[in-house]
């Protein structure tokens, strides 16, 4: 196995606070790499430098064997590395069908086609059977519930064919059947091939699902390793109960 | 589908209109109108497709004017139609200037983009007052006289006009049928997600406002070669940029139909208004009144409020899915 994504000594200081301090990991390709870590300790602004929302004050991100630090957040996405965010964006205003195909990665010359053409209709439409969201397709996104929103959210980042999927919280704020739902999503895809990084608090859900987990702590990763390590390690005790 | 018969109606009308041997003052009305429907139209292209509130576009009109000014500045004309040939020139050069003025502003949203270009509206504003060498500064900048018939003066200035509110109604309609209007509404929705799923963000929006801009000079060309005279305080006027605005909003925002039907009520409202109540300034107060009231009762625009009502109206008769607005109305 080789490394899909690698970090390398990220620093971002937001004023006085060092959100991110030299953190350094890697995610292997075909793996569903959970990275959790108490509250503040940097996970969602790791997510931001990687997929380029932010810029990082020093250290480099290297995807698929290229440097792709400070690179524009479409740019990796068509490139194949999509992510989703804590609060299931989505534009509430289209309809379903339309966020997949809004999602479809265009390059700006192709703005010029049709809204929909039938290559798109029949590329969202397999997404929609298989997030079941088929019935819902010319409802605007406004009308789903908050469950549907994020799996709405996943099957729009799959438009481009991703290689890596960043989910940020995938299972925050939603019911248990559909943290189910989310969870034999993630495996399906990840068995036909996507790697996931994964940020999410539901410890259960990550430890079912996620091998390895790295954990954060004050914006560096102070451990990675299987689940069963994870919870009897000293240090990450030590990051959420307090030494 | 229905706008494709609406359309041709609509427009179908105004070429038939100035037949029906219309007074001078109803024919000057309708020039202006067309000229208030033609700018909305194209101002919704970014205010209200792409959800930029520009208050710069004023400068554009502006730009527009002094273009056409310039190209026939001490020119006699012999036919009178060869300033109109001119139009898309000036259209070129106000979407030319718009297009850095986009890249640099559109990196602020809402409020401070609203600043960011009334501020770009202001610079151009003492611009055409001293660079006397193209504006003639206070003392104006004279066009060519056009040597149309007194009988039917209006006529070319009104056909020319309702061309262009065929190419910015044309381009709305276009841009709601193809993806630049998905990355459109996906920019006004949440940009920073359309970044992030790859949408060309900056692009779109810039294409969007250079376009608008480019509509608004060619109607400040318009208007020039109308008034025959350039006067810079009434070139580059904040009030041109405040009615465009209210008349898209009134109408609807990211609508085919709504800038139009802004631009006939409130235009209309604002002549009738100044003739019935005078030199005085109570018309602007009236003004103001129509609008509030319209605003109170129509809160989102006259379109979408009705389109929505009739929708509910509708669904509760028949449960059938609901038509999309933008498309509807």
């Amino acid at each position: 196995m080789s490394a899909i994504l690698t970090v390398d000594g990220l620093t971002k200081t937001f004023g006085g606070v060092r959100a991110v301090d030299s953190c350094t990991l890697a995610v292997q390709e075909g793996s569903i790499t959970g990275l959790i870590g108490p509250n503040g300790s940097g996970k969602t602004t790791v997510f931001n430098i990687i997929t380029g929302y932010l810029r990082a004050d020093a250290g480099a991100v290297r995807f698929a064997g290229r440097d792709v630090t400070g690179h524009d957040t479409g740019r990796l996405y068509r490139h194949g590395l999509s992510r989703t965010f804590q609060q299931a964006r989505v534009f509430p205003p289209l309809t379903v069908l339309e966020n997949l195909v809004a999602a479809g990665g265009y390059s700006w010359w192709q703005l010029f086609r049709r809204r929909i053409t039938p290559a798109d209709r029949t590329r969202a439409e397999r997404l929609l059977d298989e997030f079941g969201l088929a019935a819902m397709a010319d409802v605007p996104a406004a009308e789903l519930s908050y469950g549907q929103r994020k799996l709405l959210e996943f099957a729009a980042v799959l438009m481009s064919e991703p290689r890596l999927v960043l989910l940020d919280e995938p299972t925050a704020g939603v019911n248990g059947v559909m943290v189910d739902t989310m969870e034999r999503h993630v495996r399906a895809r990840n068995a036909a091939g996507i790697t996931f990084l994964i940020v999410e608090h539901d410890m259960t859900f990550v430890m079912r699902l996620c091998d390895p987990i790295v954990v954060l702590d004050a914006g560096r990763p102070i451990f990675s390793g299987p689940p069963a390590e994870v919870q009897s390690n000293d240090l990450v005790l030590d990051a959420y109960l307090g030494s | 589908m229905k706008s494709l018969v609406r359309g041709p109606v609509f427009f179908g009308l105004l070429i038939v209109l100035p037949l029906f041997g219309l007074q001078h003052w109803v024919l000057n009305m309708l020039v202006f109108v067309l000229m208030f429907a033609v700018m909305s139209s194209a101002w919704n292209l970014v205010g209200g497709l792409a959800g930029y509130p520009s208050l710069g576009h004023a400068a554009f009109f502006g730009i527009g004017a002094y273009a056409l000014g310039s190209l026939f500045k001490g020119q006699t004309v012999s036919s009178g139609y060869e300033p109109f040939l001119w139009l898309p020139v000036v259209g070129l050069i106000g979407a030319l200037i718009g297009w850095p003025i986009a890249v640099i502003s559109m990196r602020t949203r809402a409020d401070v983009f609203a600043i960011v270009t009334i501020t770009f509206l202001f610079v151009v504003q003492t611009l055409a007052f001293n660079l006397h060498g193209i504006t003639g500064g206070a003392q104006g900048l004279a066009l060519p006289i056009p040597p149309f018939p007194a009988a039917t003066f209006e006529q070319p200035y009104y056909y020319v006009l309702v061309l262009l509110l065929s190419v910015a109604m044309g381009l709305t309609f276009g841009a709601a049928r193809s993806k630049v209007g998905l990355a459109l509404s996906a920019v006004r929705a949440d940009e920073d997600k359309a970044r992030g799923i790859g949408v060309p963000t900056t692009g779109v929006k810039v294409l969007a406002f250079s376009v608008s801009v480019g509509l608004t000079a060619m109607v400040g060309g318009v208007w020039a070669y109308y008034q025959s005279f350039i006067y810079p305080q009434f070139a580059v006027d904040p009030l041109i940029t405040i009615a465009i605005v209210l008349m898209t909003f009134l109408g609807g925002r990211a609508t085919l139909w709504g800038p139009i039907l802004g631009a006939g009520i409130l235009e209309t409202g604002q002549q009738y208004l100044a003739y019935e109540l005078g030199g005085s300034q109570f018309y602007l107060i009236a003004y103001a009144m129509i609008f509030l009231l319209i605003m109170l009762f129509l809160p989102r625009g006259i379109l979408p409020t009705l389109v929505e009502r009739l929708r509910r109206r509708r669904s509760s008769a028949a449960p059938a899915p609901a038509p999309r607005m933008e498309t509807a109305a």
